[in-house]
């Protein structure tokens, strides 16, 4: 365990290494693979003088993290009511299935000239993007968690007789967290999938808004920090959610260590 | 002089009928037409606090029906009735142990076993403390606050079974219930069980593949027959309790059933 660890570490630092005197060597384009060292001279830049128009990057940071928050809060709290009901009433499953995977498979930056259109360029327009995305892969993990609850556990409850109200509050809400969670982190992933396209219209603020300035200036290193970060922020979050089911849930950690 | 500890198939018919079992045949959904059915007109009368066991080998109906006495499965044709009264449905006093735990991953022991009382209206302090003594009565008593993935099979089994007994249900029907224990624990087990069951005057039915097992514990042994799914024998246990396994009546009472099952 340990020993991998140090061995990951190793050949990351090799292969930055490597990619460092293939630039100097002049096997890779500086503009088009800026090398570790042009990286951390972006980093530094961006942390002192800041990029564009002197844009700090936790200016970036907390921007975009504010604007996946709103969104990604605003699509869950939506979408579990919604996704409880359609899972508890079999005719509402089959009704909305058509629309909800109509909805699922368009990809969501395609809405964004109706969405300018209708809501302008301002940040309403950015949230609501980022909540288009998570909602449904939120939606669509609390119905299947509704709809495949372990029957033997319906059936217990009923041989203690459970009443219809109890049944969904004490039994099917409880039996659905675990997918519950799943959505939640699914819906993560596609609002920073969602997030940079979001920001490529009408800011200069955000990580996605770096991005696509770096590229007008042509500022490959600038890109790849923004990228980086990005990643950064993604793996935090969605640590911070584990962290949070285990806290929440804490009998599902059992099961979680049968899993692994 | 095996005579007259074994009766024949269908003779007993108690005065006082807790469980009415009328006709009951059983064909699954998924069964096509050609295949006998899993349970072919099953007539079963289980008078008040007897304690009756299904025995039979694998697949041969046993949980099937145990699960229509307890309402959670349909039979295809005939009735049952408990107290008089058609089954519609599980719970109202119909406790049940299924083959595999069943219980609730999300809450403790203490709240698993007591679910049923919460349901009932029992206040949450009078719930555990019922839980509380339930989970002595099976020997688990300092894990109360554990939850089911973190109790071995055995334990939770024993959790089950006590979530079964908190609402006092007159009825109970046990699927292997002490199937995943070790035979110290069983042995404690099928103790505590008898003095529930003689304590608090219940109706069980009891499905076991431990022929001495069966023996230890019941008035009443019904020998299950495979597809179709017909009662082949049954045995009258007349021995007062408790039993000893080493007894040469039990033993030759094991060894007619043996002879039967086989
Ligand atoms: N839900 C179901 N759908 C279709 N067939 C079923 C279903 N449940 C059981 N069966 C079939 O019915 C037959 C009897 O099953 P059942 O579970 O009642 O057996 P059993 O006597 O309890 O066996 P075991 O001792 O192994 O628990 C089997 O052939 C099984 O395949
Ligand atoms: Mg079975």
């Amino acid at each position: 365990m340990r020993n991998s660890r140090i061995i990951g570490g190793l050949t990351l630092i090799f292969l930055l290494v490597l990619w460092q005197l293939a630039v100097t060597w002049g096997f890779l384009k500086p503009f088009q693979f800026p090398p570790p060292s042009r990286i951390g001279g972006a980093v530094v830049e961006l942390a002192t003088k800041g990029f564009p128009n002197n844009q700090h990057i936790w200016t970036h940071v907390g921007v975009t993290l504010w604007r996946i928050i709103q969104g990604y809060v605003l699509a869950i709290t939506v979408a579990i009511p919604i996704g409880l009901l359609i899972g508890t009433v079999a005719v509402l499953d089959k009704l909305t299935l058509p629309i909800i995977t109509f909805g699922r498979s368009v990809a969501t930056l395609s809405l964004l000239p109706l969405v300018i259109i209708w809501f302008g360029t301002g940040e309403l327009t950015k949230v609501l993007l980022i909540a288009y995305g998570c909602f449904w892969a939120m939606l669509s993990n609390v119905i299947a968690g509704v709809k495949y609850v372990d029957p033997v556990m319906i059936r217990a409850a009923r041989t203690l007789d459970t009443g219809r109200l109890r049944m969904f509050v004490k039994v099917v809400v409880p039996a659905t967290l675990p997918r519950m969670f799943v959505g939640a982190r699914m819906a993560l992933g596609v609002g920073f999938m969602v997030i940079v396209g979001a920001e490529m219209i009408g800011t200069i603020q955000g990580l996605g808004a770096l991005i696509m300035e770096a590229r007008t200036f042509y500022r490959s290193d600038i890109t790849i920090v923004g990228m980086l970060f990005i990643g950064i922020l993604g793996f935090s979050i969605s640590t911070g959610l584990s962290w949070l089911e285990t806290v929440l849930l804490p009998w599902n950690k059992g099961l979680e260590e049968v899993r692994r | 002089m095996m005579a007259d500890t074994a009766a024949s198939t269908g003779s007993s018919n108690p005065a006082t009928a807790k469980i009415d079992v009328r006709g009951v045949s059983k064909r699954y959904a998924t069964d096509d037409a050609n295949t006998p059915p899993v349970l072919d007109d099953i007539d079963l009368t289980i008078g008040d606090n007897e304690f009756v066991t299904l025995v039979g080998r694998s697949g041969c109906g046993k949980t099937t029906l145990l699960n229509i006495i307890g309402g959670l499965v349909e039979p295809s044709h005939g009735d049952i009735s408990v107290n008089g009264r058609l089954v519609t449905g599980p719970g109202e006093g119909k406790g049940m142990v299924f083959q595999q735990h069943a219980l609730f991953p999300w809450l403790t022991a203490l709240h698993n076993v007591g679910f049923g009382c919460r349901n009932n209206g029992v206040s949450a302090a009078e719930s555990d403390r019922i839980s509380r003594q339930l989970i002595e009565l099976v020997g688990l008593q300092g894990f109360e606050d554990k939850y089911p993935t973190e109790l071995s099979g055995g334990m939770q089994q024993r959790v089950a079974i006590a979530r079964a007994l908190a609402t006092d249900p007159e009825i109970l029907l046990m699927d292997e219930p002490f199937g995943a224990l070790d035979e110290l624990t069983r042995l404690e087990m099928q103790d505590e069980l008898l003095r529930v069951w003689s304590a608090h005057k219940k109706t069980v039915v009891f499905v076991t593949h431990s022929i001495s097992e069966a023996l230890v514990l019941s008035d009443r042994i019904i020998l299950l027959a495979a597809r179709p799914g017909r009662i082949r024998r049954e045995f009258i246990v007349p021995f007062p309790r408790p039993r000893q396994r080493t007894d040469p009546q039990m033993i030759a009472l094991y060894d007619e059933i043996w002879r039967n099952l086989a």
